[in-house]
């Protein structure tokens, strides 16, 4: 196993989150993938600490930082969607439009 | 280690969370001590700024966060236009909120995130202070529980900052993966060494945090969401996004781009150009349409982060000066632009432009006010924005951009008009209501001293421009 096998798995993961955000409707799905995009760095992170960077191994610190940052953020924005859940029974973001151009 | 340089972030934490507290012990009746108590606090962690940080140029934590006269500067200017927007918000938040204690406990945090970011010498500790950011401005824009306006500009915001905190993320893993440091000198340093052209790798990461950065301040491609946002968030908090947010967001590129991405500016010089030249553009023109005051103000906004964005693509010391210049310019007008449309909505519970209409005759103070910041913001001459404009075009023009700043006068042009619709429906349209309108006496004190400072700074900007390059003098010699 070299760098690379890790850096396109990580880079296939990211496609796919990307691919999710914009292909999926519901809002839950969309928080899904984008955690999937935040995986995807946190193995180009620690891949990159273990072959490149063996001594400080920053990226596994940061790694350490983005699983914390994110758990947070999947709270804060379940909360937003279970208020939005109560308000219209639906988590589909193409429902979310009372303000448009 | 010196731990009086960390004071003021300490004492603002203890600060935001003593106020998170003392709303524990207050009966309903009393919580209107909070903003005081905020205020109070605010103006003491301001003098133990000014006090302990004057004239410092060091770093704490082995680099990871910078003391000097560029993060003082900003520091100063989070902290009163902090306690500008807790002013602002005041009967706001009484008539409209419920929960005082956690809306200005957790507008504290976000004015401690905005002081660390401009601090941060290094990839993690900057995106972490941005998240902190984020995190606040996420609960800040959802407060109104009632409003399903308010809960799907939360959804909108969230979604879509998560979405770009991932793409910074990524690109900052690719960053620190090529050049094997995330420390902002460490990057210059590596960057010197590599060989041209960049590592494809090192572009890419580049770009990313370009693009994470772009949704961060809403310069097009990446503003589709602050039209929403800026429309269904509570008003004051619409004000801090606009004002503070893009000072905090400014402050972290120009000191990211000048001390770690400096070597590689011909790389990156071209892309900011074209966001610059696209975000202006759109930001303005997309402006004449909207009938919402709110939505206008937005987009007039994402067409200044065009200006600003201009200055960053033509970085040196002058362009610096003359984005920081602008920041403080622009951020004057559009706080008192959104305190006239706070002032008015508290009283009337109204905010299209149409609703507008006959205002001088039912309170001249407020628009007069409000026709002195649109036209500071269009840059009409004696006003703040005229003078801060003038300053970063000269030097959007010196550093070799002059096609650009030609877009932008042309653009300051357009903004003039959609400008002039609003001062049109106060001056020229008569009102069907003609009742006296009462201003609420703190928050048109607030507006006259922001009236008075954008004169101020539209006549006499020298003070300012010996700050401001004492400031830059610290990111870029």
């Amino acid at each position: 196993m070299s760098l690379l096998h890790f850096q396109v798995l990580s880079a296939a993961l990211f496609a796919i989150g990307v691919y999710g955000v914009l292909a999926r409707r519901s809002a839950v799905l969309i928080l899904l993938s984008i955690e999937l995009m935040l995986n995807a760095v946190n193995i180009n992170l620690i891949a990159l600490a273990a072959y490149a960077d063996t001594v400080r191994i920053t990226g596994q610190v940061i790694a350490i930082f983005v699983i914390t940052v994110a758990a947070a953020e999947v709270g804060l924005a379940m909360a937003i969607i279970l208020r939005l859940f109560r308000h219209r029974s639906s988590v589909d973001v193409d429902d979310v439009d009372i303000m448009k151009w | 280690m010196n731990y009086l340089l960390f004071l003021p972030e300490l004492a603002l934490a203890a600060l935001a969370f003593g106020v998170l507290v003392i709303d524990l012990f207050l009966p309903r009746e009393r919580k209107g001590y909070l903003p005081w108590v905020s205020l109070v606090g605010l103006a003491g962690v301001l003098a133990l700024s000014l006090r302990y940080l004057w004239g410092k140029d060091t770093n704490l934590y082995g680099g990871l966060f910078l003391v000097d006269s560029f993060s003082l500067f900003f520091k100063a200017f989070f902290l009163v236009m902090g306690g500008l927007v807790v002013l602002s918000s005041m009967e706001y938040v009484k008539r409209h909120l419920s929960h005082p204690g956690e809306y200005y406990g957790i507008l504290l945090l976000s004015i401690l995130a905005m002081m660390l970011m401009t601090s941060s010498g290094e990839l993690l500790t900057a995106y972490i202070s941005l998240e902190l950011l984020s995190f606040s401005l996420y609960v800040l824009v959802s407060f109104a529980r009632g409003d399903p306006k308010s809960n799907e500009a939360g959804l909108k915001y969230i979604l879509l900052g998560a979405f770009a905190s991932a793409l910074l993320l990524y690109g900052i893993s690719h960053v620190y993966g090529m050049l094997g440091t995330t420390g902002f000198t460490e990057i210059s340093a590596a960057l010197l060494l590599e060989e041209t052209p960049l590592n494809p790798a090192v572009l890419l990461g580049l770009a990313l945090i370009v693009a994470g950065l772009g949704f961060k301040m809403a310069a097009a491609p990446f503003h589709m969401w602050a039209p929403d946002v800026y429309e269904g968030a509570p008003t004051p908090v619409t004000a801090y996004l606009a004002v503070g947010v893009k000072a905090a967001v400014f402050a972290l590129v120009l000191r990211l781009f000048s001390q770690a991405f400096m070597p590689a500016i011909e790389e990156w010089q071209v892309i900011l150009a074209i966001l610059a030249a696209l975000t202006m553009t759109v930001g303005n023109l997309v402006a004449i349409a909207q009938s919402n005051i709110k939505r206008m103000l937005a987009y007039s906004s994402i067409g200044q982060v065009g200006y600003l964005l201009m200055g960053v693509a033509a970085l040196s010391p002058m362009a610096s000066d003359g984005v920081m210049l602008h920041l403080l310019g622009y951020g004057i007008s559009n706080l008192a632009a959104f305190l006239g449309v706070i002032l008015y909505y508290n009283v009337t519970g109204k905010e299209n432009i149409a609703d507008y209409a006959g205002l001088a005759d039912r309170s001249p103070f407020l628009a007069m006010a409000m026709s002195v910041a649109l036209f500071s913001l269009a840059g009409l001459p004696f006003f703040a924005g005229f003078t801060t404009k003038f300053y970063l075009f000269t030097a959007a023009a010196e550093g070799g951009f002059l096609w650009l700043v030609g877009l932008a006068i042309t653009n300051s042009l357009i903004s003039l008009y959609y400008y002039l619709i609003v001062i049109k429906q106060m001056y020229m349209v008569p009102a069907s209501d003609k009742s006296a309108l009462k201003v609420s006496l703190i928050g048109g004190g607030v507006l006259g001293v922001l009236v008075l400072g954008i004169f101020l700074v539209g006549v006499y900007p020298a003070p300012l421009v010996d700050a401001i390059q004492g400031a830059t003098g610290a990111i870029l010699p």
